[in-house]
């Protein structure tokens, strides 16, 4: 499982997405730039400039015609994949920590960051995915999240929820058409971040991760925890691998200087668990500092993640990751032949 | 009389495996049920929009 380094950026990695069909991956930075890269072999398919300052997000429709970003100079923008066109720029009073489009790509949604007089939001705008049309100016709701401000937020399926990740570790469930919250509960522990969200490909349940050194597997419907997967570093990010029963979680703890042994000798890990037994079953060493995002080929045959070190490193699943099975799994699997 | 220990305790560890797989297929069937009769087309296939070409062809089969 040889990985596939793309160094093009020249600051941390903030998130890394694939398109629908896996063949690009989409990866935003400190730098202010943001990539566009074939997953099969690394090369540099484009860059998308515009943004004044980081960037925190990016996301891409469900047909792959366009791309959200947004970042710490208080933008949200809607770019044209194929042309690297920007075609629209939203403006805010603080920096935009998230984008996301729902399952039809008809809605997008943005987590603002919370500023000394201006609370956290969640606001969500129709768009329209014919890339010569005008998009809306305003935003078709926005949840004021007065409590603990929103750190992720996604839709869940059919748009029917949205559902936010908290500063405080709690997890909140918003009707999707009225931004009503519905419920919220505390699924990490008190005051450590939920610092990633990411969907199950119908989008009935995703997989949170925390500072708290956790990852949980969560149901759309009800918000009960269904599984936890605990570590033993801070996480930025919990992604799940389709084909295969298993989760990915990436994190660590800065190093404090370059000399930490565990910089220098590039021992952060992607940390693989199995999805529904909850143990851990092997890691991917490599990166230089904690890893920021994971991502996984929407076809599961392989992973990209984000360091904080700069740079995306893409692996190719092989042969021994698809056989491996636990007794009972190689059990089920004959009773359905 | 350890290694009785050991087998025993490996059983149970294979049999609480047995549960969690059979509790979570049996969710997971739930679920897809539900999205079938929400008419979820986009997230049961994966998250990927059905192109027009392909929707066509759907029809077609249906005739």
């Amino acid at each position: 499982m040889r990985p596939i380094l793309l160094s093009g950026h020249e600051r941390a990695l903030t998130q890394v997405k694939y398109n629908p069909d896996g063949d690009i991956i989409f990866s935003v930075s400190k730098d202010h730039v943001v990539g566009a890269w074939y997953s099969h072999n690394g090369e540099r398919l484009g860059t998308y400039h515009g943004h004044q300052g980081a960037l925190w997000t990016v996301d891409v429709d469900p047909t792959s015609t366009l791309l959200a970003t947004g970042g710490a100079d208080n933008t949200m923008r809607l770019w044209e994949v194929k042309s690297g066109k920007l075609l629209k720029t939203w403006d805010f009073a603080t920096s935009i920590k998230r984008v996301e489009f729902s399952a039809d790509g008809r809605q997008l949604l943005g987590v603002t960051e919370k500023r000394s007089g201006h609370l956290g939001t969640i606001v969500v705008y129709d768009i329209n995915p014919d890339p010569e049309a005008d998009q809306a100016d305003d935003h078709a709701l926005r949840i004021v999240c007065d409590e603990s401000k929103a750190t992720v937020a996604g839709f869940s399926y059919l748009a029917r929820y949205i559902i936010a990740g908290h500063e405080d570790g709690s997890v909140s469930q918003y009707d999707g058409k009225t931004g009503e919250l519905l419920y919220n509960t505390q699924v990490h522990e008190d005051d450590m971040q939920v610092t990633d969200l990411q969907w199950a490909p119908d989008r009935t349940y995703f997989i949170t991760a925390s500072k708290d050194k956790s990852a949980k597997l969560i149901t759309a419907e009800s918000l009960e925890v269904l599984k936890t997967y605990v570590t033993d570093t801070p996480l930025n990010s919990a992604a799940m691998t389709s084909v295969k029963d298993f989760v990915i979680l990436g994190g660590g703890q800065a190093a404090m200087d370059v000399t930490t042994t565990s910089a220098r000798q590039g021992k952060f890990e992607a940390r693989f668990y199995h999805k529904i037994f909850m143990e851990e079953i092997g890691r991917v060493r490599g990166h230089f500092g904690p890893l920021n995002y994971v991502a996984v080929h929407p076809q599961g045959t392989g992973y990209c993640s984000g360091g904080e070190d700069g740079y995306v490193r893409v692996h190719h699943f092989d042969k021994a990751y698809f056989d491996f099975l636990y007794e009972v799994e190689r059990e089920q699997a004959q009773a359905n032949l | 009389q350890d290694l009785a220990k050991k087998n025993t305790a490996n059983r149970q560890v294979v049999e609480a495996r047995r549960e969690m797989l059979r509790e979570w297929l049996e969710w997971r069937e739930s679920m897809i049920e539900m999205l079938q009769e929400e008419g979820a087309e986009i997230e049961l296939n994966g998250g990927k929009i059905l192109s027009n070409e392909d929707a066509d062809g759907r029809v077609e089969e249906i005739e």
